[in-house]
């Protein structure tokens, strides 16, 4: 019924034949008002782990790097420039002389120190403190583990399998005996004591006031792009130390972005100001930003066509009002940095047989679901195409209903005559698991229709509240298929691969190959990005062979902006670099995709 | 009447905390906690975050601690939006939901005793058909419907109005208040109309007619206290709804009330937020029947305590 009287509404101004959609008045002066998604659950960047938060961190907290409004690759934020060592085992960044803090204070590799340190510290508990796992000891000191030491010479007890790092043992008393158990160190560890991992051993230093160094664990080539999350933006330790858990109120928060925070009000608006005091203010164009945290997606939409905000989230344009709203200028289109799957419970039968996953996977026409979605490409192979274009990745299997039904008969599901027999198929084992929302139900039900037409079985579909299928997904405690999404972390397709690196963690399918985990580490070992991208290919290959997700499609970033604000772009994260963005109120140069202002809007 | 009183108010205590105790036993049930996400945090993350919040203690003791906090009104953090205590979180978006509800409130009795006395008054007359009509409608729109509506009318046809947010007092409030009071008015029309019909053909309103009482004073002095009883007893939990927060007008308009933070506290299993509220709301509802029950003393001669 909504949905009908939205509907509507987009019919009364499709009759009009106006390019743009609703109101375009520009606001007064250079203000942004923009809906960031659901009510930030923190200003501190280790605590928060949403995608609204981080773009509100875009215009308060910078990063050592930022993100390109267009590319989404990593660009100088407070590093002026960074290299790497040969094997991407120690990063080494320089930090510009005039960052300073929303106080006066500059922005030091000390700033940067101690703000990884606290992320890591266990009291902090941060939820993303595993994004800087790869950091020297980070994992460590964040896990409360402890090292060994020889008490008579001072010498640390190296690791077995790594000689030139120290041995790491958890800091739980019964953990540490069975570890010590199954490494068969007790001869070793004799007469040693063991010493709490600390802060100071974490892998992060500042050489001078300017330069900051990051030792990692292993390789990682993509550290440019990782330091870009909200995880890696630094705090200021007055404000922390003197507040508390309170230090992100009005007032108290002290910021280093091009805009400092004003009034914050939950689940009413953020607003942030140009800051006097960034290094780049004279090229930030914005003098306020309002952030609304709003989630329902036809307020959002009411409140854009009538002219009350200036720009929106991803993912926020209605499937109904899609065919209606692209056309328009305002629509914002772009591959997206994450992905929709169905995943495998491959450890109980008959998912356990590679023949019926790919049966099943073979049996759904992708490009029939997109084009039912409407803001969605085909996916067949796991990282989404478009975004990474030197990365030549293995295509996956497409829509084939008769090698489907090919491979259920292989794998024993057939009649007397070797046909296939749809009724011998253990139906009551299998079902498609999806946390309850409107477009979940729409694509289960989508695909159900697919493999009951083809493959003459009927899935049944359960659907659960959000968080009690996070436990059952997690866990292995659903049978056949259950949902799956990722939006990627930082630009690089290992983002998505690594999910299945572990056999626990994110994968949820119960499928783990050592030769994948192999090659993705060499992969990352690689100096030459164009050989390490072959060996990651060649990883998801493996993936896709063995099955144990059925991708789906990816989607479009699908947002809108009024035609006067310029700077924004529609880029696979959907993260705004806010410096960049201002008004035009000339609606002569709307349509051109200027790098800046005419006039140098506010300072004139 | 004051002993009444007392008593009554000596009862919500352990009422609020049975209250409180079934809630809590009831998050215990529900899988998932509040760090829970699309992305799996490690278990070593896990760990700390349960020390950090104190969820690694026994379960009676985590128990004590919410009875002790409810009993002393310090409902302490919010899990998920952290560094925002319960408290601050309930002053803040109290007066939004209050202040809608209370105006819709007001918008319906006014309208509502107006037009149901009306037809009551002129029973069987096309005024009478007319009002009930609307009426019936009223309450069989669903005010999520309701909204999309006057939205599509007022705020994206003619954009009179705007169609979402909160400004305070203003143009922002008009869309919401008459969404939300439609059912009310609805309601209110219906019960004061049937209210006053039994009234009118009783005994006393006969008698007073009998003393040459003009029609006026018949109808304001003596009908229309019986008339709204009724009203009155349907007024007592409603109103204690309509302030604490209605989730779906606050979700259409995007309103910063306390209906949001209570759906959202729930999806995110957020403890201390969802005991203060449900607390709170106890206290609220419970408070309110009891002004509902002191009230009658007042209206109708009949009740005595």
């Amino acid at each position: 019924m909504i949905a009908a009287a939205l509907h509507a509404a987009a019919c009364t101004t499709t009759a009009s034949g106006k390019q743009y959609f609703g109101k375009v008045d520009p606001p007064k002066g250079q203000v942004l008002r923009y809906v960031s998604g659901s009510e930030p659950e923190s200003l501190d960047p280790p605590i928060s782990s949403g995608q609204p938060e981080a773009r509100i961190y875009m215009a308060i907290f910078e990063g050592l790097t930022e993100i390109d409004p267009k590319t989404a690759q990593p660009i100088p934020g407070v590093a002026e420039r960074w290299e790497a060592n040969a094997d991407n085992t120690v990063f080494t960044f320089h930090l510009r002389a005039n960052a300073r803090w929303s106080n006066g204070d500059p922005v030091t590799a000390h700033d940067f120190v101690y703000s990884f340190r606290r992320g890591f510290d266990p009291q902090t508990a941060s939820r993303n403190a595993y994004m800087g796992y790869d950091i020297l000891n980070a994992q460590a000191f964040n896990e409360g583990a402890v090292f060994v030491r020889d008490p008579k010479t001072s010498e640390w007890l190296a690791d077995p399998s790594a000689p030139a790092r120290r041995l790491v043992l958890p800091g739980d008393l019964k953990e540490r005996e069975s570890a010590i158990g199954a490494q068969h160190l007790a001869e070793k560890i004799r007469g040693k004591e063991f010493v709490p991992v600390r802060a100071g051993d974490i892998g992060v230093d500042a050489l001078d006031d300017h330069t900051l160094r990051l030792r990692l664990a292993q390789p990682v080539p993509y550290v440019a792009g990782l330091m870009t999350h909200q995880f890696f933006r630094p705090v200021p330790r007055k404000a922390v130390e003197q507040y508390g858990d309170a230090w992100t109120r009005p007032g108290h928060i002290i910021t280093n972005g091009p805009f400092m925070v004003e009034v914050w009000k939950p689940y009413d608006r953020l607003v942030v100001v140009r800051s006097p005091m960034y290094w780049d203010a004279e090229n930030v164009h914005l003098d306020r930003i309002t952030f609304y945290p709003l989630e329902d997606n036809s307020t959002i939409m009411n409140l854009y066509k009538a002219g009350e905000v200036d720009a929106v989230l991803n993912h926020s344009v209605l499937a109904a009002w899609v065919d209606y709203i692209r056309p328009l200028k305002d629509y914002m289109d772009a591959p997206e940095l994450a992905n929709d799957y169905y995943q495998i419970n491959i450890t109980r039968p008959p998912m356990n047989d590679v023949r019926v996953r790919r049966a099943f996977n073979l049996a759904v026409d992708r490009v029939a679901l997109a084009h039912y979605r409407r803001t969605a490409k085909p996916l067949t192979s796991f990282v989404p195409e478009g975004i990474f274009n030197d990365y030549h990745q293995a295509p996956g299997l497409g829509f084939d209903p008769a090698r489907a039904k090919a491979q259920m008969v292989e794998a024993g599901y057939k009649d007397a005559n070797g046909n296939y027999d749809p009724s011998k198929f253990p139906i009551g084992d299998v079902e498609l698991t999806y946390n309850t929302t409107e477009s979940n139900r729409q694509i289960a039900e989508f695909v159900q229709a697919q493999w009951k037409q083809n493959l003459g079985l009927t899935v049944p579909l359960k659907n659960m509240e959000w968080k009690t299928f996070l436990t059952t997904r997690a866990n292995l405690e659903y049978k056949g298929f259950s949902r799956g999404a990722w939006v990627g972390d930082y630009m690089d397709p290992f983002t998505f691969l690594n999910i299945f690196s572990t056999p626990r963690g994110d994968n949820g399918t119960g499928w783990w190959d050592k030769r994948y985990l192999d090659l993705l580490l060499e992969g990352n070992r690689q100096p030459d990005s164009a050989k390490r991208y072959e060996l990651l290919a060649r990883a998801e290959a493996m993936l896709l062979e063995a099955q144990p997700v059925i991708p789906l499609m990816s989607n479009a970033t699908n947002w809108l902006k009024k035609p006067y604000v310029k700077g924004m772009y529609a880029n696979p994260v959907t993260m705004q670099a806010w410096k960049f963005v201002y008004i035009e109120h000339d609606p002569a140069r709307w349509d051109d995709d200027a790098t800046g202002p005419a006039k140098a809007g506010p300072h004139n | 009447m004051i002993r009444f009183i007392i008593r009554r108010l000596l009862v919500t205590v352990p009422m609020v905390l049975v209250v409180v105790s079934l809630t809590w036993g009831l998050i215990r049930m529900a899988p998932g906690s509040f760090y829970t996400s699309e992305k799996k945090i490690p278990p070593a993350i896990e760990k700390n975050l349960r020390e950090k919040y104190g969820l690694n203690r026994p379960w009676y003791v985590q128990y004590g601690k919410m009875l002790s906090n409810t009993v002393r009104g310090d409902f302490g953090s919010s899990l998920k939006y952290t560094g925002q205590s319960v408290n601050t979180i309930l002053a803040d978006t109290l007066p939004v939901s209050a202040t809608l509800g209370i105006l819709a409130y007001l918008l319906a009795l006014l309208v509502g005793i107006v037009s149901g006395t009306l037809a009551a008054l002129r029973q069987n007359t096309r005024l009478d058909y007319a009002s009930m009509a609307v009426a019936m409608v009223g309450i069989s729109l669903p005010n999520f419907v309701l909204g999309p509506i006057l939205v599509l009318v007022f705020s994206l046809t003619w954009f009179w109005l705007p169609p979402a947010r909160w400004e305070g007092f203003g143009s922002h409030l008009v869309l919401p208040v008459l969404t939300l009071s439609a059912v009310y008015m609805a309601y209110i029309a219906r019960l004061t109309r049937s209210g006053m019909l039994e009234v009118l053909r009783s005994n006393y309103i006969r008698t007073a007619r009998a003393k040459g009482l003009s029609e006026r004073a018949v109808l304001m002095r003596h009908a229309i206290r019986g008339g709204l009883l009724p009203v009155v007893s349907f007024s007592g939990p409603a109103l204690a709804f309509l302030v604490t927060g209605t989730v779906v007008v606050e979700r259409i308009f995007a309103l910063p009330g306390l209906g949001n933070y209570f759906i959202n506290a729930n999806l995110n299993r957020d403890e201390p937020l969802i005991i203060g509220i449900v607390a709170f709301l106890s206290i609220v509802i419970l408070v309110f029947n009891l002004c509902v029950d002191v009230a009658y003393g007042f209206i109708d001669p009949r009740v005595r305590y």
